[in-house]
């Protein structure tokens, strides 16, 4: 008997040791619906094969559980009774009633009664009151995507009722406040939106989803933790980050290499230092200037000479003070102006003619009195020019025109035919723009050398001539001293022409000729008689 | 003059092949016999829809008192399931006996219109009496056959008698939840490794 004791009671014990070790031990779901239910009678069932139902005992009553009777009855069938038992301690104690014969989809009628006198009823499916054990083998994995977990369990095993389960996932990092999720028909979860690189904690809980079946939420699993792998940069935006710095710095780069001249100047001047002007002073002789000039007299000097000429002083010599005149057929002959302005001058002709004409016109007319008050300087240089080109050894005693520039000269006489040959002297004298101007082509040789002939030549062409200078090879008046520099002014009372000389060809009368100035715009020339003054300078 | 043989010969080969091909259309026109199967309907929120509707038909008409009485007692099946006993019965027994008590409520809901006269109600029982139609070709899509019980075929023990609209309309619902959905759930079509 004592060993059988025993054994029953090994067995017991090691029955309560199993029940505690399950996922939600008796008590707790007691305890659980003792918290949720409502009702008086609360009734669960957890294994499908037995029906659980408990009430607690009134505080007022110190009351033996002898008092109660338990009761129940499905549809249509007779009432029953079950054997009442206590749970816990005095003062808080609970009844209970195990119902071993069930039958789901069916109203269940239940009745307590204490002392006779009914104390609870309740009607009920047992398919309504499922309370089941939380899920097992929750499982908490990392994804291969970040910020992600999945978290997997087992359902309850549950014949018929698989696909009536719903699930509970709830998860919690340090900081952050806790969240759930529910889930219906899977048994896994995938947690997205978490903090990389932190440890969750996921509990889950179980459910039927109340449509076929209903019943409590069970008890949340024991939880499990999970840590999320930590974020590593998105490689797109590493790579687009890389590019743009590079373009940064290779612009950089650009940048300074293009400027870096300016730049240095900018960051690190020069300190302006005189030793390439003066080579060996601070080297050689240490800032001793009186010593490095004494080693540097009469060689390089550092001091720019200008190339250019000294300011030089204008004579300006009126006709008045020339010497005594020539013949009167001379002719001023005209220097040869550059090559350039013969075909100029060809091309003027024939507007040279008119103007000629009309100049005729208007010098005899306009110009007449002014004329007269100098025909005598005109014709007198005409005249001494004209001496000269046919005796060039009475140049001598010519101490005029001795200018080699190109000048124009204005008479009076414009009425005179231009074949004469014989008046070619007056030809000129009387048409002397055309006689002037006019040339056959012979300008380009006649620049070369002093030809008086070519004046008579062009004589009667009517056209634009260049004509050659020629010296003289006597001048009365001599310049001031060496080396001066003569500008010859020929004023057609329009414009001035200014031709520098250089006063050092002086010595050089008679040899060749030296043509200086260019042909000038001689219509405006033409048109206008002289007024002014002729003024030459003679080197 | 092979030729001309060659050519006769292709003309009546296709010709045949086109007489062929008709004739096989033809018959499976006139197949004789049930037509062909429907897809085995093996989603179980099908029958959820029904179960929810039918809730919401009881809870209406339990709030009903006055003009939910009956005069006859309706004959209903009985809804209560014991596991044990369930398995023990094979495929043909569990569709019989869903299928009897079907025929049974769609009788008794059917009754229902001459007796009740709110509109609101006339609603459920409309909507009760096509799901069962509804369940029934869920049942035919999952082979299992027709079965219209007898009059005497009804066993007496599998069936009561409710007095109200409101203990009519929560046999429905038990029924649905019970019995339908377990032979709805084992179905051999739908279990994946038949």
């Amino acid at each position: 008997m004592t060993n059988v004791r025993r054994s029953v009671l090994a067995i017991y014990a090691l029955y309560l040791a199993f029940a505690s070790s399950a996922g939600q031990t008796f008590e707790s779901k007691v305890e659980q619906l003792l918290h949720d239910e409502p009702e008086n009678i609360k009734c669960f069932t957890e294994t499908l094969r037995d029906l659980t139902c408990f009430w607690d005992e009134k505080e007022d009553r110190n009351s033996s559980f002898g008092q109660y009777a338990f009761t129940y009855q499905y549809q249509n069938e007779n009432s029953s009774v079950c054997a009442v038992s206590v749970l816990g301690a005095a003062g808080k104690r609970l009844f209970l009633c195990r119902l071993s014969r069930i039958e789901f989809f069916v109203p269940l009628h239940l009745c307590v009664y204490q002392g006779g006198r009914e104390l609870y009823n309740r009607s009920l499916s047992i398919d309504q009151v499922l309370l089941l054990d939380p899920p097992a083998n929750v499982t908490v994995v990392r994804t291969r995507l970040q910020r992600q977990l999945n978290v997997t369990w087992l359902p309850p095993a549950l014949k018929y009722m698989d696909d009536s389960m719903m699930y509970e996932v709830r998860y919690v990092v340090e900081g952050s406040p806790m969240r759930k999720e529910i889930v219906k028909d899977s048994t896994k979860l995938t947690l997205r939106g978490l903090q990389p690189n932190s440890k969750y904690k996921v509990w889950v809980r179980v459910k039927l989803d109340g449509i076929s079946y209903n019943g409590y939420w069970s008890a949340w699993s024991d939880p499990v933790f999970g840590t999320t792998p930590p974020s590593d940069l998105d490689p797109l935006i590493l790579v687009l980050v890389l590019i743009i710095s590079l373009i940064l710095i290779l612009l950089s780069l650009t940048v300074l290499l293009s400027h870096h001249k300016f730049l240095l100047k900018k960051l690190w001047p020069d300190i302006p230092s005189p030793e390439r002007k003066f080579p060996g002073l601070f080297t050689v002789y240490k800032g001793d200037f009186q010593e490095w000039l004494g080693h540097n007299n009469g060689s390089t000097w550092p001091v720019h000479m200008y190339t250019e000429e000294l300011p030089a002083p204008l004579e300006v010599l009126s006709e008045a003070s020339l010497a005594a005149p020539l013949p009167s057929h001379v002719s001023n002959p005209r220097p040869e102006a550059t090559p350039r302005a013969a075909p100029y001058s060809r091309e003027e002709s024939d507007t040279m003619e008119e103007g000629e004409d009309q100049l005729e016109t208007r010098g005899m007319d306009a110009g007449l009195h002014d004329r007269w008050q100098e025909p005598r300087h005109t014709h007198w240089l005409m005249e001494q020019l004209r001496a000269l080109q046919e005796h060039p050894e009475a140049l001598s005693q010519s101490s005029l025109l001795e200018s080699q520039d190109t000048y124009v000269t204005l008479n009076q006489n414009s009425q005179h035919t231009r074949e004469d040959e014989q008046g070619d002297d007056i030809l000129e004298e009387s048409l002397p723009l055309q006689a002037l101007f006019a040339s056959r082509g012979t300008s380009l040789s006649a620049a070369s050398h002093s030809d008086l002939g070519s004046l008579q030549q062009s004589s009667g062409s009517g056209r634009l001539s260049s004509q050659s200078s020629f010296e003289y090879p006597n001048h009365t008046w001599s310049p001031n001293g060496p080396g001066y520099a003569y500008m010859a002014v020929a004023d057609s009372g329009v414009s001035m022409d200014y031709s520098p000389m250089s006063s050092s060809r002086i010595t050089d009368m008679g040899k060749g000729v030296t043509y200086t100035n260019e042909y000038k715009n001689d219509i405006l020339e033409h048109r206008q008689p002289l007024s002014g003054q002729l003024i030459h300078s003679q080197y | 003059m092979s030729q001309t043989g060659h050519e006769e010969r292709s003309k009546t080969v296709k010709r045949s092949a086109g007489l062929f091909a008709l004739l096989l259309i033809v018959l499976e026109w006139t197949r004789p016999g049930l037509p062909s199967p429907l897809r085995p309907i093996c989603d179980l929120r099908v029958l959820d829809h029904f179960i929810k509707q039918a809730r919401d038909a009881e809870a209406a008409m339990r709030v009903c008192k006055e003009g939910c009485r009956i005069g006859v007692p309706l004959v209903v099946p009985l809804t209560r399931v014991d596991f044990g006993v369930w398995e023990k019965k094979n495929m043909e027994e569990q569709a019989r006996e869903v299928q009897t008590g079907l025929w049974l409520l769609n009788k008794a809901i059917s009754s229902l219109r001459t007796s009740i006269s709110t509109s609101v109600l006339h609603s459920h029982i409309d909507a009760s009496v096509r799901n069962i139609a509804s369940i029934g070709q869920v049942l035919r899509s999952l082979s299992i056959q027709d079965y219209v019980p007898t009059d005497g075929g009804i066993d007496v023990q599998e069936t009561w008698r409710v007095s109200s609209a409101s203990e009519l309309f929560q046999v429905h619902i038990n029924f649905l939840r019970g019995k339908v959905r377990l032979l709805l759930a084992n179905a051999p079509v739908c279990q994946p490794d038949s």
